[in-house]
């Protein structure tokens, strides 16, 4: 079985191809998205519906109610992070997901047809109150 | 095949084989759906293993009919028939299955862990093509591909090392 593993001179070097890309992508985008101060964005199908700070400690938490495809989606953005905490979907995998808030992390609910993302980095929000 | 004649033999063992993978294929879609979410429509592919073994074992048509029959029949046990779920499931599906075919014919010196490898990616790619194009119309989206598609990576050569494994003793 380890000998299997190997695969051929082909399979290798579609392998280093594959995780060369991937790797450099996904710095291109980590640095993309860590730009900034910490935001959370929410849409609806191709619509921004809003955009929020990611509060500090001792900031008061954000409630809001993003309509989608099946009904409401109750999303709270607080110190933790950005988070689904209602959906209307059947399998509530948005819910589960938790709270998000590193650069780059998102919650889908596709069956709603409701997208969160964060962007920035709460360490930049930080510097620019500072200023 | 003349009404009334009895099928060939070896007509019979070839369908037979088929609907054994399918089983085969269905009884692990079921599995992965089962299984805790590791990402946004991350399943580890075991059932695409099967549809790789249909493709060497039985030829492309017996590998595409397999994508779509485990699918459709898979939706219909969990309940996402022609949901949004169903259509990721199947664009993901019949993407691997056509990498599959394309790479099988046309790239030499790749085995079935090369062959594996790219579906997985395929499977994917489309998954997140389909969101973006139908449901989520977010480019923002494909931000959170690199990391999935380095679990994809993964997943894909470990499922073409049991697919060699179990070709090599199953011929």
């Amino acid at each position: 079985m380890m000998a299997t593993l190997q695969g051929t001179r082909a399979d290798r070097l579609l392998l280093l191809a594959a995780l060369t890309t991937i790797v450099v992508a996904w710095l291109m985008i980590r640095s993309l998205m860590a730009s900034g101060p910490a935001v959370a964005a929410v849409f609806h199908g191709d619509t921004l519906l809003a955009t929020y700070p990611l509060p500090l400690a001792g900031e008061q938490a954000i409630h809001f109610e993003a309509e989608g495809e099946l009904g409401s989606s109750e999303i709270i953005i607080d110190q933790h992070g950005a988070r689904i905490a209602a959906s209307p979907c059947a399998t509530q995998q948005c819910v589960l997901s938790g709270a998000h808030r590193h650069a780059g992390d998102m919650i889908a609910c596709v069956p709603n047809r409701i997208l969160v993302t964060i962007r920035g980095s709460a360490e930049a929000r930080f510097d620019a109150i500072v200023e | 095949m003349v009404i009334g004649q009895r099928p060939a033999l070896h007509e019979l063992e070839h369908k037979a084989r088929w609907l054994a993978l399918l089983m085969l294929a269905i009884g692990l879609h079921l599995f992965e759906a089962s299984l805790p979410s590791l990402g946004p429509w991350f399943k580890p592919g075991l059932a695409n293993l099967v549809t790789l073994l249909a493709l060497i074992w039985m030829g492309p048509k017996a590998a595409v009919l397999l994508a779509i029959g485990r699918v459709v029949i898979g939706a219909f046990f969990i309940g996402t028939l022609f949901t949004p779920t169903f259509v990721i499931s199947m664009a993901g599906a019949l993407s691997a299955a056509f990498v599959m075919i394309a790479v099988w014919r046309w790239l030499p010196g790749v085995s079935l862990i090369g062959i594996s490898l790219l579906a997985a990616l395929a499977h994917m790619l489309a998954q997140f093509v389909t969101v973006e194009s139908l449901f989520i119309q977010q480019p923002a989206l494909f931000y959170a591909l690199p990391p999935l598609l380095l679990l994809s990576t993964i997943s894909g050569w470990l499922n073409g090392a049991l697919a060699m494994y179990i070709a090599a003793r199953l011929p």
